[in-house]
């Protein structure tokens, strides 16, 4: 059996051999959105190493993920995957993946995403419909997401409103500015993903 | 001739915390040979592992170091002399998340390796917690905190 660690600091065993490290518990977040819309280089301002990237599976599905009437076409597909990593404390690790995926087709990250403590979209104004498709994901699987406008050179080209309005998100879903490339600038905006959850999660 | 140095090929590769910058050159067994086509994830009806799973060498393993038939099982428990995640085994092995994910497994079945899997913690309020704090803590680029 794969052993689970323990949540909780305080309750953590001492291994029976006692003398290999005791990894941290790692958490992780997605970055969602289209290409080039600055994913890797969020991942790449907060993270303690520089981004590494690895091959992974994704699920695409050729035909539209809600109509139920047919079996979609599926097909995995190896895509490249950056992510990075900050040690919050000796205990807890926080990794940040930048989910991969053609961007205007429907996609399944589940493999990926699987116990994800929320997800960041990160979009363009310029480009809108690049970050639909990580929207619907993050909402058909109830994983607590905000949406972040990446302010390329520090200007936003569209009302917040306006842009809630464009890509229909929820109300409750949260909506925040950024820039990709300023540590404070990321570690607030995924502040925003986790404030978001923990609110989801005491309801 | 400068050419032959390129030629040794099957030599053992150093693995050392420093040397990720050198790109190991690619093996001549075929990472599918290895998993004798197991895949993880995709359509497997075993639920994959999180890819955020750590991952730490026994001493059972570490002490097999030289005895491993193939340098991938060799080469995953030496870079797990420290915990690290699947995710990262596999960039830094440049192999396929999945391949990862079957090996690993085998060598935690021979005792080689610990996987410690993440308790689902994305609904628990104290991990949620824990986090927003450690992220608060985190400096942006002139040193200033966030304030809680």
């Amino acid at each position: 059996m794969v052993s689970e660690l323990s949540p909780t600091p305080g309750a953590r065993s001492v291994r029976a051999d006692g003398e290999r490290p005791q990894p941290p518990l790692p958490v992780k977040m997605v970055i969602a959105g289209g290409f080039g819309v600055g994913k890797t280089t969020t991942v790449g301002a907060i993270s303690e190493i520089e981004p590494l990237t690895t091959e992974a599976s994704i699920t695409s599905v050729a035909a539209g993920v809600d109509d139920l009437t047919h079996t979609p076409e599926k097909m995995t597909t190896t895509v490249a995957m950056d992510f990075g990593c900050v040690t919050l404390d000796p205990t807890l690790k926080l990794y940040l993946f930048g989910t991969p995926g053609q961007e205007r087709f429907g996609f399944m990250w589940d493999d990926l995403v699987e116990g994800a403590l929320g997800g960041l979209v990160i979009v363009d104004t310029r480009r809108l419909d690049d970050c639909y498709a990580a929207v619907d994901y993050f909402e058909h699987r109830d994983i607590p997401f905000a949406v972040a406008v990446n302010a390329f050179d520090g200007k936003v080209e569209h009302d917040l409103d306006d842009v809630r309005w464009a890509l229909d998100v929820a109300d409750h879903v949260p909506l925040t500015v950024f820039d990709a490339r300023e540590r404070g600038s990321v570690r607030d905006a995924l502040l925003v993903v986790l404030e978001h959850a923990l609110a989801t999660a005491e309801q | 001739m400068k050419g032959d140095d390129a030629m040794t090929a099957g030599e053992p590769s150093a693995i050392d915390d420093a040397g990720w910058e050198a790109e190991p050159p690619a093996s001549f067994v075929r990472p599918f040979l290895l998993t004798a086509g197991r895949i993880a994830g995709g359509d497997s009806l075993v639920p994959p592992i999180p890819i955020e799973t750590q991952v730490v060498a026994t001493d059972l393993g570490l002490a097999a170091l030289d005895a491993f038939a193939f340098e991938q099982h060799r080469d995953i428990i030496a870079i797990c002399r420290e915990p690290q995640s699947l995710a990262e085994i596999a960039a830094k092995l440049r192999m396929h998340l999945n391949v990862i994910r079957v090996l690993a497994d085998d060598l935690r079945a021979d005792g080689q390796l610990a996987l410690y899997a993440p308790a689902h913690s994305n609904r628990d309020v104290t991990v949620l917690r824990r986090v927003i704090d450690g992220l608060r803590a985190v400096p942006d680029s002139r040193g200033a905190i966030r304030e809680g």
